[in-house]
């Protein structure tokens, strides 16, 4: 059987390696990046983060495509047993180093490199593709967004992977026309050993270096008055609600509306009896702010929720899931607010929002922030009169859960 | 001699040499971030903004003074101690524990002359009309920030003190039903606060008849102005 491939000079048959060490070259710096902003944030403060196309750019406080990965539920596993879980990336350095050395090693031996040598490594270096093409579909239908830095190792991932199946056109020939030697699969297989053990031993040096945050959890204060006399709090239950919950949230607040998403994706919404308190932080209704409003127009939207009797849980959704053009709509005036609002909602919803009654209920739900002192924040989540730390509802919402209310998980 | 084409260990000793160094960059460098960390997480962050807390709101004409007063008012008239207790201030109370003149007493109402308003009766009556409830229910739902409601009722000098000491407690408590049935608030009782004053002590001058009253059509004189009640919300934490 003759080659299935034409023969390549050598210029060409370092090629394939020199692509695949770019893309592990350019994934270990990307991975790096995202790995070491998930670990600054294991000290529990809010941190800029590394959110650019080009490798080693620095953190930056615009980066909330970044943030939203980070904090989403798909970026680490074990959450439940660590805080914060081990991050995807810490698995892409160890592996990315491994492809690099292998990539070096086929860039030095070309031809000489065995068979088996270069089909493992054709094999593998797909993996790290195969991750990215996971990550990225969930990026684009679970978060809906795309993380600069997280698109980068999926290129780098790309090159490493079009480097080692291009590597498969050099097995058959060399430019003197010589046979590649076969190889033994024991050594394949000893590679392979190596890439688990390069691939874990970060994770292992990550899990046990974590600060053990148990003692700093549930230390941001309790409610002093859990109870609003008059019922205007919004009520949601879930379909297997355990637990009592408080939520402190402004549908116009990007981070209510991911937290709201995480708490769909780690299937907690469900185990909640929500009840919602709204604080739009917009001063045409809300006192605390004097001086500017965050997200105009969050009145209006919050009164909405409220006059939405029955449907207050989908109207909040709705809000969150148009909250980009709400805020938009906000910013250009109430009538236009108003317009887009009675587009989804009808007439009667918006004259509601106008009414007494709607803006006297949202004024309770002020006074009940008032009265227990809450901080001028939003989202905040309190289990039962105990208030939830706001790192402890992004990156260690399922410990927290795990170690405050573990019903909520099962 | 042919050359041998078996590799050699040169690349091998080479990659795996990379590999090594760049596990161990890897494992030192991700170990010391996470250590930096615990390290600040042990650590007091001494430079942490401080978070602003929600409270009622608080504005400029709430004066020590000013606050002094209601806060006697406050716990005095039942509304701080709670539970059962009498509800109210009486002429004779106000005067006890506010210690304080009549005029000094109006003085200090003065800067809620815009937040305010003055509910107007008949002459010996105690009932609220359409006006009076509008007017009323007007400032009630403009509530903001604002953690008690104020009701100071008076009565005009015609007739003798006692029957003007009822009737100003009657107008006070016409004012609390109304409220009451408007705002179905369980809570109401701790937020409101209510002082009949009678003809005995800090009667309104003619001037406040230019404050938002509920017959602004009608003729206002020193007579007419004090068969009223002042309602407002207080917007001091006290």
């Amino acid at each position: 059987m003759g080659p299935r491939f034409a023969p390549m000079s050598e210029p060409q048959s370092k090629g394939p390696a020199l692509v695949a060490l770019i893309g592990s070259l350019l994934g270990l710096v990307f991975s790096y990046s995202s790995t070491v902003d998930y670990a600054a944030h294991l000290d529990r403060r809010l941190h800029d983060v590394h959110c650019s196309f080009i490798p080693g750019a620095p953190p930056t406080s615009e980066a909330e495509a970044c943030r939203a990965a980070m904090y989403s539920p798909y970026s680490a596993i074990m959450r439940d047993t660590l805080w914060g879980g081990i991050p995807i990336s810490v698995f892409a350095l160890g592996a990315f180093a491994f492809f690099a050395g292998f990539s070096i090693y086929l860039l030095l031996a070309k031809e000489k490199a065995s068979r088996a040598n270069v089909m493992m490594f054709a094999a593998v270096s797909v993996t790290p593709l195969l991750v990215s093409i996971v990550m990225f579909t969930i990026s684009v239908t679970k978060l809906g967004t795309l993380c600069k830095t997280c698109v980068g190792t999926y290129i780098s991932s790309a090159l490493l992977a079009a480097g080692g199946l291009m590597s498969l056109r050099t097995l058959n020939s060399s430019s003197d026309g010589a046979q590649r030697p076969s190889g033994q699969p024991m050594v394949a297989v000893f590679w392979l050993v190596a890439l688990a053990v390069l691939t874990l031993l970060p994770t292992l040096v990550y899990a046990a270096s974590a600060p053990d945050q148990r003692p700093y959890l549930g230390k941001c204060g309790e409610l002093k008055k859990p109870e609003e006399p008059s019922g205007a709090l919004v009520k949601f239950r879930g379909a297997r609600a355990v637990q009592p919950a408080l939520l402190f949230e402004d549908p116009l607040c990007p981070t209510c509306k991911a937290l709201h998403e995480r708490l769909i994706g780690e299937g907690v919404l469900d185990r909640l009896d929500v009840t919602l308190s709204l604080f739009p932080l917009d001063n045409t209704c809300n006192w605390m702010l004097s001086d500017q409003s965050l997200h105009p127009g969050a009145c209006v939207v919050a009164r909405a929720v409220i006059c939405a009797k029955g449907q207050e849980l989908q109207m909040l959704e709705w809000a969150f899931a148009e909250q980009t053009s709400l805020t938009a709509a906000g910013k250009s005036g109430e009538a236009v607010l108003k317009a887009r609002i009675q587009q989804r909602w009808g007439k009667a919803l918006v004259d509601c929002t106008d009414s007494r009654d709607a803006k006297a209920t949202l004024n309770k739900h002020l006074h009940f922030a008032a009265e227990n002192n809450v901080p001028v924040s939003t989202p905040q989540v309190f289990l039962g009169k105990q208030r939830l730390c706001d790192e402890d509802t992004d990156l260690g919402l399922r410990f927290t859960l795990k170690q405050l209310a573990p019903e909520v998980l099962q | 001699m042919t050359e041998s084409r078996t590799p050699k260990f040169g690349p091998v000793a080479v990659a795996v040499a990379t590999g090594a160094l760049l596990t161990v960059g890897i494992l030192v460098r991700v170990h010391g971030a996470v250590a930096d960390a615990k390290l600040r997480l042990i650590t007091p962050d001494t430079n942490k903004p401080a978070i602003a807390v929600a409270d009622q709101s608080e504005v400029a004409y709430c004066t020590p003074r000013f606050k002094e007063v209601l806060e006697r008012v406050l716990h005095s008239c039942g509304l701080v101690s709670g539970e059962g207790g009498r509800r109210g201030c009486q002429p004779a109370d106000v005067k006890t524990f506010a210690s304080i003149s009549d005029s000094d007493f109006n003085e200090l109402f003065t800067p809620l002359k815009d937040r305010g308003a003055v509910i107007m009766y008949d002459e010996g009556k105690d009932d609220l009309d359409e006006r009076a409830k509008k007017v009323l229910e007007d400032m009630w739902f403009e509530r903001k920030g604002a953690r008690y409601f104020f009701v100071v009722a008076r009565a005009s000098k015609t007739g003798t003190v006692d029957k003007n000491r009822a009737l100003s407690h009657r107008r006070a408590n016409s004012v609390m039903f109304h409220l009451k049935d408007v705002s179905k608030d369980p809570e109401i009782e701790k937020i409101v606060g209510l002082l009949w004053l009678g003809n005995e002590f800090a009667q309104l001058s003619k001037e406040y008849c230019g404050w938002n009253n509920s017959r602004q059509d009608t003729k206002c004189n020193d007579e007419a102005i004090n068969r009223s009640a002042f309602v407002s919300w207080v917007d001091c934490r006290l």
